[in-house]
């Protein structure tokens, strides 16, 4: 059933979710600003309370992202039917690092004794994409992206393609990392950049729709190919490394980091800048462009 | 438009692809002793390991796929410097035994080894785009879709489509934690079955468009994806059959058109009558399909599970003949009048299989295939 391409798609919401701290003292110029969030272990000031017990930071993080970008009421988990159109593709390399350390610390200890089969979910890698399906009931493909420095726009990337393949009608994309002591040596490595920013804990969601369908586009969005060489954008307004670099001010979010800055980028389109781009990537996995630009149609 | 397979390749307990097909078809079970840092502690004490390299090696995952990727890619000779190739790799645990190191000795491995990037480029250098998909034990089949997508919109001329999975000691704790006694063999669908064991492994396909000229191993039809949205960890009946309607459907084919089911079949006690009562639902009765299982043979292979499922198939529809489920003895009463190939092989001419894969957190994958 080969469906004739869906042409544009358009960000129709966005959300960025990065728990208060020190460094949102540093403005950064030309940036919109950035209204702090909850940090993990107060999810339930927004989520409300139940529900939440064996959930790692990444993952309620990632929770709070799109409780917000689907402008929920504080403290009120959603009860609504299963919605088997809306997709979920969340990026996140770290999230359940901790974990997955914790775990076998405590089996080299006691033996599996030490283990909560509440963990479980937490010893697979998806659980922050699938915990989104199960929390706001999205039954559509549900995707979880692991490919490192790029992961963000990776995402985003799929997200469109659903949309173009027909296999829904929204797609939540959400990234989401941790900053435990785990996920820090881990983005550390054998060989630490001292240049590099710091991981930060945070996330962001992005909400795609065909323009189509879409009653408010906030802005288009089309993702390039990944490449193996940083290649200079041809906008004037760039979100990234080098240009307007929310992770130089804040942190940088690692695997979640291209959505936060298409969440950025997608505000700043929307508040009347011709068209951004989002350069998002790394040495280790490449580099990757989107290109945001106006939502109306011509 | 169609998308076709233009090579697969396979690495099991069994061998390579052919290798894991002729012990199939012989009914021989790969299954040994857990060789693992933590055996004894982890209430598992078996699982369908490869030997090279041995178990205590670093990055095994990312040495079979790209095993797997050079062997594809050569077969199919395409050059992804001259091409747009894409390549999408599904995966379970990604390499997260490297990162359970750290538990035991502290070492820390570079955060871009955690994913397969590095591996598929070591073995098709000049492919910039590859993305890893962490998507449980139906990771592969979620990267076929998306691969097949991305030949349909015209944004790849070819895809590589990898998966592979070691073991973890989380994993395996978590395995430990649910069963009562260790289980010794994977029995899918007995009714006497006591639970899944890992597999290790790895595949690779690669997938073009309708205008490819070169040889080719089957005809992908369409991939039905969907999400339970029901429970962490359980399956769910009407998650999976959404899967299997949204397959058949995406194909624009008839679900009596089906001939050969490769089961998920993990041998749990919740997948198996799942998945019965799915079929059941969803593919006409009583002349339905055979229904054979792998996991038994070569254990689960997580996010590679999806990928050596269809290896299999493509071999069924060349080869007429059906391998049987090692390790059914006695089916579970979900599975009356389902027709599972038992004890020996079958000899039937398969035009259309359809693969199941279904992972922890209800992701479904169902995909069908045909002769090329």
């Amino acid at each position: 059933m080969p469906a004739p391409p869906v042409t544009t798609v358009a960000v129709t919401s966005y959300s960025v979710h990065l728990p208060a701290d020190e460094r949102f003292g540093a403005a950064v110029a030309d940036l919109p600003p950035v209204e702090p969030g909850c940090p993990a272990d107060r999810a339930h000031t927004l989520l409300g309370r139940k529900g939440l017990l064996y959930k790692e930071p990444a993952t309620r993080l990632a929770l709070c992202a799109v409780h917000r970008a689907l402008g929920l009421p504080d403290g009120v988990r959603p009860d609504t039917a299963l919605d088997p159109r809306t997709a979920v593709v969340a990026a996140s390399n770290l999230g359940n690092v901790a974990t997955v350390v914790d775990v076998t610390r405590a089996v080299a200890k006691e033996g599996s004794r030490g283990v909560s089969p509440m963990a479980a979910p937490n010893a697979s890698s998806n659980v922050i994409a699938s915990s989104i399906a199960l929390w706001f009931r999205l039954g559509g493909p549900n995707l979880m992206v692991c490919s490192g420095e790029t992961a963000g726009l990776d995402a985003l990337a799929l997200g469109a393609l659903l949309l173009r393949a027909r296999r829904a009608d929204r797609v939540l994309v959400v990234g989401a990392e941790p900053d435990d002591e785990t996920a820090v040596a881990v983005r550390r490595g054998p060989a630490a950049d001292p240049t590099a920013p710091p991981l930060r804990a945070g996330a962001a969601c992005v909400v795609l729709e065909p323009v189509t369908r879409a009653a408010a586009p906030l802005a288009t969005v089309t993702v390039g190919p990944t490449l193996s060489r940083r290649v200079p954008p041809p906008t004037r307004i760039v979100v990234g490394p080098g240009h307007l670099d929310p992770a130089a001010a804040w942190g940088d979010c690692y695997g979640a980091q291209g959505v936060l800055q298409t969440a950025l980028a997608a505000r700043l389109v929307a508040e009347g800048a011709d068209s951004v781009a989002v350069l998002c990537g790394g040495d280790d996995d490449g580099w990757r462009t989107a290109l945001l630009t106006p939502g109306r149609r011509p | 438009m169609a998308t076709l397979i233009a090579a697969s390749s396979l690495r099991t307990c069994l061998g390579d692809g052919a290798g894991t097909f002729a012990a199939l078809l012989d009914g021989r079970s790969g299954v040994g002793p857990l060789r693992h840092p933590l055996t004894g502690q982890l209430n598992v004490t078996a699982g369908y390991q490869i030997d090279r390299p041995a178990p205590d090696a670093a990055l095994r995952a990312g040495t079979w796929l790209r095993e797997c990727v050079e062997e594809a890619l050569t077969r199919a000779a395409i050059d992804p410097t001259r091409s747009r190739v894409v390549a999408l790799v599904g995966t379970g645990l990604r390499e997260l035994a490297a990162v359970e190191e750290l538990a035991f000795t502290g070492a820390a491995t570079a955060p871009s080894r955690l994913h397969f990037g590095p591996a598929v480029r070591d073995a098709a250098p000049g492919l910039a785009e590859v993305v890893t998909i962490a998507n449980a034990c139906s990771a592969g089949g979620h990267a076929l879709a998306l691969a097949q997508d991305l030949i349909e919109t015209g944004e790849a001329d070819a895809v590589v489509v990898g998966a592979a999975d070691t073991m973890t000691a989380s994993m395996l704790a978590m395995i430990g934690k649910v069963t009562p006694e260790p289980t010794t063999q994977v029995r899918p669908f007995d009714r006497d079955r006591t639970g899944v064991l890992l597999g290790e492994g790895a595949a690779a396909l690669v997938l073009v468009g309708e205008d490819w000229t070169g040889p080719a191993v089957g005809r992908l039809l369409a991939t039905g994806l969907s999400c339970d949205a029901v429970h962490e960890t359980a399956p769910d009946v009407d998650g999976i059959s959404r899967a299997m309607h949204d397959a058949w459907s995406r194909a624009g084919r008839d679900p009596d058109e089906v001939d050969l089911v490769v089961a998920h079949g993990t041998g749990t006690a919740l997948n198996d009558p799942t998945e019965c009562t799915a079929l059941r639902r969803c593919l006409p009765r009583p002349a339905g399909p055979l229904v054979t299982a792998v996991k038994g043979a070569i254990g689960h292979l997580s996010g590679a599970a999806a990928l050596a499922n269809l290896d299999v198939a493509l071999r069924c529809l060349a080869s007429g003949t059906v391998p049987p489920v090692v390790g059914l003895a006695n089916p579970l009463p979900e599975g009356d009048g389902l027709a599972f190939v038992r004890d020996a092989r079958a000899h039937r001419d398969v035009t259309l299989a359809q693969v199941n894969a279904f992972g922890f957190g209800g992701v479904n994958a169902v995909t069908l295939v045909e002769a090329p």
